[in-house]
C-alpha cells in the first residue's frame, strides 16, 4: 500500500493502482471516455488529465507512488478538458437524433453539459465533412466492430481505423458486438470483417455466428 | 496464352515465397516489419493478395498488417514505376520551391489528382521527407524500383525538373 | 581552433604513398556530382602519370563548396579545392597538374602551410571555420569512414579502453562531470538517464542509438555517421558498458541508406577487431550490436515510438514507465542520439577537461548545427554551446543570400519555433531557446528571408506534423488538423481576426495534453510565429495581402513580356480562360478572370510568369 495525496486528501491505495483509482477512493470524480477497466488503457482521449508536479498526465495510466501529490481540478484543467471535448465534437459525425445512444446514455453529451460546451449541430458544420470512407476505397475499416463503435473520424487519414479504443480483444465483447450488429450486417460481411481484424479467433467466432443463425 | 502461363507460374512462386518468409522469420508478430521489407524488395510494393496470404500464415489480422504498412513511409500499397523520383519536402527544400518543381514534374508526366505513377509504369513521382541534403535544396532522389540504383539531384528548377523526369522516363522505357 | 597536426595525422593526410587525393563520398557530395569528379581525377592521374592514391573520405560539413577535393603530396601543403566542376574533366586535370608543379593559387585553402611554398590561407583562418570547435566532427572529411585502422590511428577506441578500465559508476560519474546533455532534442542530462537504467535489476538491458533523424533541415547525424561511423559505435559500446547492457541497437531511417550501410560496416569491423562480442578487450563485458533499418516515420524519433518500431508495431505510448525502467521488450533501455554517443566516445578519448573548455554553466561542450535556407554558406558547423545565433548565421554561414534580407531563423524543425532577427544575439542553448519559444531540437537552423511567408511556414509545419502524427491521441490527431485548417483559411484570405485567438488556445491545449513529444511541441511553429510575426497574420486577414507573395490566393500573376515567347502553353492550360495572346507574341493575364491557381506558372517552359 502507498499513500497518495489527492487535492490535499490523503488516501492509501495498492501500489499497482492508478491515480484514477486513488482519486476515486479519495472521493473525487475524474471524467473518462476511452478508459475501460481491464480492456483499454492506452490513454488516447486525454480527458482524464490531472496535474502532477506542474505537468499534465492522464490519470488512468499514471502509476501511484509514495507521497505523490495530485490535483484533479483547477481552472486550467477545466479549460483543457473543455478544449478536448470541443475537439471531439469536431470529429463527431453522427447526428444526435440518429444515434443509438440517444436518450441520456451518451457520456460525451453529459460531459459537454458538465463543462459548459455547447454541443454543435454535428455533421452539417463538421470540419471534417467530406472525408472519404475507407471501405469505399477498398481499405479495411473497423467501423462497427470497435469498442467505441461510433463513426468517429479514422485515426489517420487513409489509414485503416482501429477505433479510438482499438479492435476488440476480448471474446465476450466481440460476442456482444456481433449481437449488436447482427441484423444490420450480412453474415458474410460480418465474417469477412472479423477476419480482417481478428483472424486468430476466427474459428471460434464463426462457430458462434453459425449457432446464432 | 503465354501471358496466362506467366501469371500462374508467378502465383505459384508467390505462395512459396510467403512460406519461405514465414519459415525464415517464424510466426512472429514482432518480425512483421522485416517481413514486409522483404516483400517490398521482391515486388517493390505490397500486393494485397500477398498480404492476405501472409496474414493467414502468421495469424495476424490483415487490418493490423495494413495499419503498419500505411504507418511507415517505406511501404506502399500501389505498384510503382521503374524509377521512383522523390522530391524532398523538407523545410529547406519547401521554402526554396520544391512544391513548384514537384508540380512541374507531375505536369511533364501528365499526372493528375491522386496519381503518382505513369500508366506505362515507367516513373513514379512523389513527395518525400528530408534526405539530409538540405544544402542542395531543392533536392530530388531517383531510385530504381529494386533500390539498386540511386541518384540525387540538387538545386533543381522547374524546367530542370521537367528535363529530369523526361530523361528517366525515356531510360525506363528503354530498359523495360 | 587550430587543428593540431601530429605525426599520426600527417600520415593520414599524405598516406603511405606520400600522395593522397581526398574525395568525399557522402550523400550530399554525391548529389553534387562527386562521382564524375572521381572519374575525372582517376583519368587525370593516369594520363599525368602521377603516383597518387585516391582516398575516400566523408564530408567536412562545408556543403557550399561541394563537390570538393583535397590534394596532398608530401612536401606540399594539403590543398582543398572547392566547387570543382564535375563536368569539366580537363579543368580537374589542370588543377592536379598545377598542384604537382607547386602552383596552389586555385586552391580555396590549405590544411597547414609548408615553408617555402606559396599557398592560400589555412582552413582554420577561413570565416566558415574560424569560430568552429571541431570536437566531435574532428575526423569528418579527414579519414576513410570505412576503415577502422584509420579511426584507431586518430585515437579511436582508446576511449573504450579507458572506460573499460573504470567501474560502471565511475563511467557514469565521468559523464555527469562533463555536463553532457542529450543532443537529440530535449537536452535531458545523459548521466541521469544512464544512472536510472544502471540501477534497474535485469538480466537483459538494451542501449539504442537513435539515428532516426527526421527533422527536415537537420542532417548532422547523417554527416557524422557517414563520415566517422566508428565514433558512434564506440560511444554506444561505452554506453552499453556503463548501464550494464548486453545488447545494442542502431536504429537508422530508411531515407538515409548510405548512413545505414556505413554504420553496419563499422559494427562488423568492430566485431572483427574484438571491440564487440564476448569478453571485450579481455574484460568480462559481453556486448553486441545489431543495426535496424527503420521503415521511416517521423514519430519514430520519439523514444517510445522508436521502441514500438523495433518491436514491429507503430505509435508511441504513454510515459511513465520510462524506457530506462521498462523499454524494449519490457527491459530497461536507454536511447541516445547519434551525436550524444559520438560525444561520449570523444570525451573518453580526450578527457572531460577538454570537453568542458566549451559550453555554458549548465551544458558542456559543443554542438553541431545545420544551417540551411537563405544563407551564403550552407553547411554543418560545430560550435560551443552558448554561441549566439548571429555568429553562426552571419560570421560562419555568411549571412543572407545576395539581394535578400534575413527576417528569422527557424530552430528545431517541426517541433521548434521561429526566432526573429531582432533576437539574434541570444545564445544557442537549451534553456535560452525554450524561453524564446523555440527548441534546440537536433540543431537544424533554417534561415528565412523576406521572400518567405511566416503564415506559410506555420502552415507547412502543421501540415508536416499532421501527416506524421501517429493518430493515437485526440489533441494531436484532431487539434493539429484544426490548426492546419485555420492556417489554410488564413492563407486563402478567408481568415477572421478571432482565428488568431483560437490558434493560440488550441495550440496551448495540444501542448499540455498530448501523449508524446510530437504533439507536445507541434504547435510551437504556430505559437512562435504568432508571437513575433503577428503583423504578417494581420496583413493576410485584414488586407487580404501576402507580403512575401507566397500565398497563392493572395497574389496577382503576371507574364513578363520580355521573357514570354508566346508558345501558348499557359493559354491552353488556364482553367479559367484568363490568358490571351497571339502565337509567338507575348501573352497577357486578365486579372478579373484569373482564379489564381498558379497553373500558368507551373507549366510555363520559359519561366515568364511571375507574381506581384
Amino acid at each position: 500500500m502507498v499513500k497518495v495525496i489527492v487535492n490535499g486528501v490523503e488516501v492509501e491505495v495498492p501500489s499497482n493502482a492508478t491515480v484514477l483509482d486513488a482519486a476515486e477512493k479519495a472521493g473525487f470524480k475524474i471524467p473518462t471516455l476511452c478508459h475501460l477497466e481491464g480492456i483499454f488503457d492506452e490513454a488516447t482521449c486525454r480527458i482524464c488529465v490531472v496535474d502532477i508536479g506542474g505537468r499534465l498526465f492522464p490519470s488512468c495510466r499514471y502509476p501511484v507512488s509514495e507521497g505523490l501529490k495530485v490535483t484533479t481540478e483547477s481552472d486550467a484543467i477545466r479549460k483543457y478538458r473543455r478544449d478536448l471535448i470541443n475537439l471531439l465534437f469536431a470529429t463527431h459525425k453522427i447526428k444526435c437524433w440518429s444515434c443509438v445512444r440517444k436518450g441520456g446514455a451518451c457520456t460525451l453529451l453529459s460531459l459537454a453539459k458538465d463543462y459548459g460546451v455547447e454541443a454543435p449541430v454535428v455533421c452539417s458544420e463538421c470540419m471534417f465533412f467530406g472525408i472519404d470512407c475507407l471501405v469505399a476505397k477498398g481499405q479495411p475499416c473497423l467501423g462497427p466492430l470497435t469498442i467505441a463503435g461510433c463513426d468517429a473520424e479514422c485515426t489517420k487519414n487513409g489509414m485503416p481505423c482501429i477505433g479510438c479504443r482499438g479492435p476488440i480483444t476480448s471474446a465476450e465483447v466481440w460476442k456482444s458486438a456481433i449481437e449488436f450488429y447482427d441484423d444490420k450486417v450480412k453474415k458474410d460481411e460480418l465474417l469477412s470483417k472479423i477476419k480482417l481484424f481478428w483472424n486468430k479467433y476466427m474459428d471460434m467466432i464463426s462457430r458462434y455466428v453459425e449457432v446464432k443463425r | 496464352m503465354e501471358c496466362e502461363f506467366e501469371r500462374s507460374r508467378e502465383r505459384l512462386d508467390d505462395d512459396t515465397f510467403v512460406s519461405e518468409l514465414v519459415k525464415k522469420y517464424g510466426k512472429d508478430r514482432s518480425m512483421l516489419i522485416p517481413m514486409l521489407q522483404e516483400v517490398m524488395l521482391r515486388y517493390h510494393y505490397l500486393p494485397r493478395d500477398i498480404l492476405e496470404t501472409l496474414s493467414e500464415k502468421i495469424e495476424v489480422p490483415i487490418a493490423e498488417i495494413i495499419n503498419v504498412a500505411t504507418f511507415y513511409h517505406q511501404f506502399r500499397l500501389e505498384p510503382v514505376g521503374r524509377y521512383i523520383v522523390s522530391i524532398c519536402f523538407g523545410t529547406a527544400c519547401y521554402l526554396l520551391g520544391s512544391a513548384i518543381v514537384y508540380e512541374a514534374m507531375r505536369d511533364a508526366m501528365g499526372l493528375k489528382g491522386d496519381k503518382h505513377t505513369t500508366d506505362d509504369l515507367a516513373i513514379t513521382i512523389e513527395p518525400a521527407r528530408c534526405f539530409g541534403c538540405c544544402s542542395l535544396a531543392p533536392v530530388a532522389m531517383v531510385t530504381s524500383a529494386d533500390g539498386k540504383e540511386r541518384y540525387v539531384h540538387g538545386k533543381l528548377t522547374p524546367s530542370e525538373g521537367r528535363k529530369l523526369v523526361r530523361k528517366y522516363r525515356a531510360q525506363a522505357l528503354k530498359e523495360m | 581552433m587550430s587543428l593540431k597536426i601530429d605525426e599520426k595525422t600527417r600520415k593520414i593526410i599524405y598516406g603511405p604513398k606520400g600522395f593522397r587525393i581526398r574525395i568525399p563520398i557522402a550523400s550530399c557530395s554525391l548529389a553534387a556530382g562527386v562521382n564524375s569528379v572521381r572519374d575525372a581525377v582517376v583519368n587525370a592521374i593516369e594520363s599525368l602519370g602521377v603516383e597518387a592514391e585516391i582516398y575516400r573520405v566523408g564530408c567536412m560539413g562545408q556543403c557550399f563548396i561541394d563537390p570538393w577535393i583535397e590534394i596532398a603530396k608530401e612536401g606540399l601543403p594539403p590543398a582543398i579545392y572547392g566547387n570543382v566542376d564535375p563536368n569539366n574533366a580537363s579543368k580537374i586535370k589542370e588543377i592536379i597538374q598545377n598542384y604537382v608543379n607547386g602552383d596552389l593559387s586555385e586552391a580555396m585553402a590549405v590544411r597547414f602551410k609548408v615553408d617555402g611554398v606559396k599557398s592560400p590561407q589555412e582552413l582554420t583562418e577561413l570565416d566558415p571555420w574560424k569560430y568552429q570547435v571541431r570536437f566531435v566532427s574532428r575526423n569528418c572529411g579527414l579519414i576513410d569512414p570505412e576503415s577502422i585502422e584509420d579511426y584507431i590511428a586518430t585515437g579511436g577506441y582508446s576511449g573504450l579502453k579507458r572506460a573499460l578500465e573504470m567501474k560502471r559508476e565511475e563511467v557514469i560519474e565521468e559523464i555527469k562531470r562533463s555536463k553532457l546533455r542529450g543532443r537529440g532534442g530535449a537536452g535531458f542530462p545523459t548521466w541521469l538517464k544512464w544512472n536510472l537504467c544502471y540501477q534497474q535489476k535485469s538480466d537483459v538491458k538494451y542501449v539504442i542509438c537513435n539515428g532516426d533523424e527526421g527533422d527536415p533541415g537537420a542532417f548532422m547525424n547523417r554527416l557524422l555517421s557517414e563520415s566517422d561511423p566508428h565514433r558512434v559505435v564506440e560511444g554506444l559500446i561505452i554506453a552499453g558498458y556503463a548501464v550494464g547492457a548486453t545488447n545494442g541497437v542502431i536504429f537508422v531511417r530508411a531515407e538515409k541508406p548510405l548512413m545505414a550501410e556505413r554504420l553496419a560496416k563499422a559494427v562488423q569491423q568492430a566485431r572483427e577487431k574484438g571491440f564487440l562480442g564476448k569478453n571485450i578487450l579481455g574484460t568480462d563485458f559481453n556486448f553486441d550490436i545489431v543495426t535496424y533499418r527503420s521503415a521511416g516515420a517521423f514519430v519514430c524519433g520519439e523514444e517510445t515510438a522508436l521502441i514500438a518500431a523495433i518491436e514491429g508495431r507503430s505509435r508511441s505510448r504513454q510515459r511513465p514507465p520510462y524506457p530506462a525502467v521498462k523499454g524494449l521488450w519490457g527491459k530497461p533501455t536507454i536511447l541516445n542520439n547519434v551525436e550524444t554517443l559520438a560525444h561520449v566516445a570523444t570525451i573518453f578519448q580526450f578527457g572531460v577537461e577538454e570537453f568542458l573548455k566549451y559550453g555554458t554553466e549548465r551544458t558542456g561542450g559543443t554542438k553541431m548545427f545545420c544551417v540551411t535556407g537563405s544563407v551564403k554558406r550552407t553547411g554543418v558547423y560545430e560550435v560551443p554551446i552558448g554561441t549566439t545565433i548571429r555568429r553562426l548565421i552571419y560570421d560562419l554561414a555568411g549571412g543572407a543570400k545576395e539581394g535578400k534580407n534575413i527576417k528569422a531563423v527557424q530552430a528545431g524543425g517541426p517541433s521548434g519555433g521561429c526566432i526573429p532577427v531582432e533576437l539574434f544575439d541570444v545564445q544557442l542553448d537549451f534553456e535560452t531557446l525554450q524561453q524564446y519559444g523555440a527548441i534546440m531540437g537536433s540543431g537544424g537552423l533554417v534561415v528565412i528571408d523576406d521572400s518567405m511567408c511566416m503564415v506559410d511556414v506555420a502552415h507547412f509545419f502543421t501540415g508536416f506534423t499532421l501527416a506524421e502524427s501517429c493518430g493515437k491521441c485526440l489533441p494531436c490527431r484532431v487539434g493539429v488538423k484544426l490548426l492546419n485548417q485555420i492556417l489554410g483559411k488564413i492563407k486563402e484570405g478567408e481568415g477572421k481576426i478571432e482565428d488568431l485567438e483560437t490558434l493560440q488556445e488550441i495550440g496551448e491545449s495540444i501542448m499540455k495534453t498530448s501523449l508524446c513529444a510530437l504533439g507536445g511541441t507541434a504547435p510551437n511553429p504556430v505559437i512562435s510565429t504568432l508571437k513575433y510575426f503577428k503583423h504578417e497574420y494581420l496583413e493576410h486577414i485584414e488586407r487580404k495581402h501576402c507580403p512575401a507573395k507566397v500565398c497563392q490566393k493572395l497574389v496577382t500573376y503576371v507574364i513578363n513580356p520580355g521573357i514570354c515567347n508566346g508558345c501558348g502553353t499557359c493559354l491552353r492550360s488556364c482553367p479559367a480562360g484568363a490568358i490571351e495572346g497571339k502565337p509567338r507574341d507575348a501573352h497577357k493575364i486578365i486579372a478579373e478572370k484569373c482564379l489564381r491557381c498558379g497553373q500558368c506558372m507551373i507549366v510555363c517552359p520559359a519561366g515568364a510568369v511571375g507574381k506581384v
